[in-house]
């Protein structure tokens, strides 16, 4: 992008409101690890009685995470805290409310968040690489060489035309009876290779929608100017297609994330997974709240990033 | 010295045959305008000139050389890929609706082809495409997107960007006709001093002032074939054929 932009002054509005909230925050934390109760505080928490039940293994009863502090005495019968420490030290009776939620979903974040991880990833390698393939597929499929032109367009029938659960299924558990050769034993890169294919073979009709859309006159003006096919694609059409397709590919890949929760089904555990495993474990529906929570804030951050995307590749309009 | 010849230019859009049997020359330094009214085929014989369109029949002639030859769709001869290439770039092209590259500022408009085409090292080409940008009038409007400009800088910039290629001969295919009556003039002298600097055009226009004063020659075409083809002072004011009398009283 060559275009002059006005240099803005550093301190907008914006930022200030910005970095007074993070100096609040990082003035909070600071206070709450400064309070932070001491291990034996921890330990002394948990009730005497089970303490002893607990015997040897009570070092294991205490979860620490430096902000909020739980004790949690490991009752195998109910499997939830009795007593825990808040933030600056205080002590709750496990049966106290709003303040029990809290110090239970503090236990359950450590396995939401990793399951976060593997949503995120999933989703952000798969339609990366997808849109490349894409962008091969789309070329290909409006190619004049008859066989690429067939291979594309049977490759985007056929992806699009099957379920993604079959499809995951088959690279997983399928391709291993073939040959064990193409055995593929990480869950993680199994489920990427089925939802790079199957997201190749949306976003290459996305992508070639989004070529079309350019006025036929931007060819011809290309083309009497002497640039080569490839260079017309490369300098003029492709460039001019990106911002029409942000939006689409933004809800794709908004599909993809809540679409990544077929991986639990070849037991890879994403932030579906990590849920409904809690749930059965604690049978707590309360685990839902940070769970919608969390895929709310991805849903929202991956917006925000693409209507930044599409206002960067704007600037001519 | 001819630049542009056709013998017997024959082009079919499936059952319809919009051009039948264009046979004509345009000159080094010639300018030559085509009137005519609409769907006469003007726009498909300069199409057919650079390629855009495929002729079924006939022969064209590019600065004396048999660049393709094709009879009832057949390809007879076709001049070698590299000639055809170089002289491709021979022709440039301004269309009506100007085809700017809307991603690119009005100075990466202009330079793109000679530096990825032609090779041009970068500073030349700016240094070109400043000048070029100044004879048509655009100094200050460099780094301007094409949105940002009216569409008769947008023209201009469309001509200076077929200028850039040094090509030996202009087409133009209709310059002004998308533009709003007070834009016009601002094209049209643009135009007018190309052609006084000796630039060979040949120019599909409905602004008979211009083909009057600018033209060498006039073409009016109508229903695929060059109907009639003189001085503009001539054809203008003493039509021979019936249709070219009609045509200029409906436009006149
Ligand atoms: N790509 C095309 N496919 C089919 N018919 C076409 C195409 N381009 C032009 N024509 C037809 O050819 C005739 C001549 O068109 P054109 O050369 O644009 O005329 P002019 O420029 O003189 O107005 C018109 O009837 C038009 O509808
Ligand atoms: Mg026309």
């Amino acid at each position: 992008m060559a275009g002059t932009t006005k240099t803005k002054p550093f301190f907008t509005r914006r930022r200030i409101v910005l970095f007074s909230v993070l100096l609040a925050l990082i003035v909070l934390a600071v206070a709450m690890i400064a309070t932070r109760p001491s291990q034996d505080a921890l330990v002394g928490c948990i009730s005497e009685e089970l303490r002893e039940s607990a015997g040897a293994k009570y070092s294991e009863t205490y979860l620490n995470f430096g902000i909020l502090n739980v004790a949690r005495g490991r009752d195998i019968r109910s499997g939830s805290p009795e007593t825990y420490l808040g933030a600056f030290g205080q002590i709750f009776d496990a049966n106290d409310g709003a303040a029990s939620a809290v110090a239970n979903i503090s236990l359950w974040m450590p396995s939401l968040i990793k399951g976060t991880g593997i949503t995120i990833s999933l989703t952000v390698v798969s339609v990366l690489v997808g849109v490349v393939l894409a962008l091969f597929l789309a070329l290909g499929k409006m190619s004049k060489i008859l066989p690429i032109k067939w291979f594309c367009s049977g490759y985007i029938f056929f992806f699009r035309g099957t379920p993604l659960l079959m499809q995951l299924y088959f690279v997983y558990y399928g391709l291993p009876l073939i040959s064990s050769a193409l055995a593929i034993n990480n869950r993680f890169m199994a489920a990427f290779i089925a939802f790079a294919l199957n997201s190749g073979a949306y976003v290459a009709e996305l992508i070639r929608a989004a070529l079309q859309s350019i006025d036929k006159g931007q060819y011809e003006a290309a083309k009497s100017l002497g640039l080569s096919y490839a260079q017309t694609m490369g300098l003029v059409i492709v460039p001019q297609s990106i911002r029409r397709l942000i939006p689409p590919v933004a809800n794709e890949f908004i599909m993809v994330i809540k679409d990544a929760s077929l991986v639990s089904l070849i037991a890879l555990t994403d932030l579906s997974r990590a849920t409904q495993t809690i749930m059965n474990n604690t049978f707590s529906v309360l685990v839902y709240v940070p769970a919608i929570v969390l895929y709310l804030v991805i849903t929202a951050v991956f917006t925000k990033i693409f209507n930044k995307l599409e206002q960067r590749y704007s600037v001519y309009q | 010295m001819s630049l542009i010849r056709t013998e017997s230019v024959y082009k079919s859009f499936g059952e319809l045959e919009v051009l039948r049997g264009i046979t004509t020359t345009v000159e080094q330094g010639e300018v030559v305008c085509i009137i005519g009214p609409s769907g006469a085929g003007k726009s498909t014989f300069l199409r057919s000139l650079n390629q855009l369109e495929e002729i079924t029949s006939g022969k064209i002639f590019i600065d004396e050389q048999l660049f393709l030859h094709k009879e009832n769709g057949v390809l007879v001869e076709r001049i070698s890929a590299s000639e055809h290439k170089r002289l491709l770039l021979e022709m440039g092209m301004v269309f009506q609706s100007f085809n700017l590259f809307p991603h690119m500022t009005v100075m990466d408009n202009v330079i793109t082809a000679p530096t990825r085409v032609k090779k041009v090292p970068r500073d030349e080409a700016v240094a070109d495409a400043i000048e070029i940008l100044r004879q048509v009038g655009l100094e200050d409007k460099h780094d301007a997107y094409p949105s940002k400009l009216s569409g008769g800088q947008m023209q201009r910039v469309a001509i200076a960007r077929s200028l850039a290629m040094h090509p030996k001969i202009m087409l133009f295919d209709e310059p002004t006709s998308a533009l709003d009556p007070e834009l016009v003039g601002e094209v049209l002298s643009v135009m007018k001093k190309l052609a006084e600097s000796g630039m060979t055009m040949l120019v599909v226009t409905h602004e008979m002032g211009f083909a009057r004063e600018a033209a060498d020659r006039v073409l009016f075409m109508c229903d695929g074939i060059i109907a009639e083809e003189s001085e503009p002072n001539e054809l203008f004011s003493n039509p021979k054929n019936p249709r070219t009398r009609q045509f200029l009283n409906s436009v006149l």
